[in-house]
């Protein structure tokens, strides 16, 4: 299988981005702090995933993804590009990113390159980031008692 | 032509300069980061330098449900559900991968239900293997489960298939007969 079958095998397979029926995350307070440091994933610059990511812990990009990414922290560095909504509670973005972001914390650096929507609660903005598209604020309860983005209007 | 002058002139130096300046800020853009990552002063720079090579690391607590490629390593410590190809795959103990690994190295000490395709693969004795591993060389740890065959032909056939249409087309064309 090629990596551009990827969609179809996710579809044939009923791995589809709805069948994640995790439980309700909450995007306020981080899971880790209860039982010490959640680990951390690094996708190195030479990686390309296409497909889901889902994970309660940190998780730095700097490869090349296509999918939904959820995690409690997510850090995607300026080499890194995403494709895809982001669900977090904490967001940084040094790198490029055509999709959605929904996450408590947003911190976009003057390297970022973001195409999409940004929900946010609180959002940094680093001088020189470039950003196409609307960054709503919500306020606490929508990130409580998020679950999964809803389909974009586009 | 004063003016043509003049105004080829006047850019000039001033492109100069700027492409100059240019050059020294791209030159001080990707060269300090190397060194800053070596001190990374604050966590948060060290979160953007951390990984210098392209290397990856998936960790216990990420599943990822689609598929990998990397040029470089890839260390699985979590769940996947999908085909790996990397240079060098390491599936940790704990790992689970569910589809194909395909890798000039591969080492399995967690599960792999699928096929792996590696030019050299290393089970240790916690790995469990269900399906194929079509090698050129392998190592095999006492405690190693593998339910499915060994074929050392790795590079031989590039067959990207499964192998079950190979065993199930000499039938059908006795059938035939």
């Amino acid at each position: 299988m090629r990596l551009t079958d990827v969609g179809h095998y996710l579809r044939a397979s009923g791995l589809d981005h709805t069948h994640l029926t995790q439980p309700p995350r909450t995007l306020v307070k981080s899971p880790r702090r209860r039982d010490g440091e959640l680990p951390t994933s690094h996708l190195g610059r030479a990686i390309t995933v296409k497909g889901v990511l889902d994970t309660d812990g940190e998780l730095y990009i700097h490869g090349n993804v296509q999918g939904q990414i959820n995690a409690d922290r997510l850090v995607l560095g300026s080499d890194g590009y995403v494709e895809g909504d982001i669900v977090a509670r904490e967001v940084r973005i040094g790198g490029r990113l055509r999709g959605r972001v929904f996450a408590f914390t947003v911190a976009l650096d003057s390297s970022a390159d973001i195409t999409g929507r940004i929900f946010h609660h609180i959002v940094t903005v680093e001088k020189g980031a470039k950003i196409d598209g609307r960054m709503p604020w919500r306020p606490l309860n929508f990130f409580e008692s998020f679950q999964q983005p809803p389909e974009s209007q586009s | 032509m004063t003016m043509f002058t003049r105004n080829e002139k006047s850019p000039e130096p001033n492109t100069r300069p700027t492409d100059a300046t240019r050059e020294t800020t791209m030159t001080t853009q990707s060269s300090p980061p190397e060194p800053v990552r070596s001190h990374s002063a604050t966590p948060q720079t060290a979160s953007y330098n951390a990984p210098a090579t392209g290397a990856s690391v998936i960790s216990r607590a990420l599943k990822i449900t689609g598929q990998l490629e990397s040029t470089e390593n890839i260390q699985i410590d979590g769940e996947i559900e999908g085909d790996v190809r990397a240079v060098s795959v390491k599936v940790g103990s704990n790992a689970k991968v569910k589809g194909s690994v395909y890798g000039e190295e591969v080492e399995l000490a967690g599960t792999v239900d699928g096929k792996i395709e590696a030019k050299k693969v290393v089970l240790t004795s916690s790995a469990r293997m269900t399906g194929d591993v079509i090698h050129q060389d392998i190592t095999i740890h006492s405690g190693a489960y593998i339910f499915g065959h060994c074929r050392p032909e790795y590079g031989k056939t590039e067959n990207r298939q499964p192998s079950q249409p190979s065993l199930v087309k000499p039938k059908e064309a006795v059938a035939a007969r």
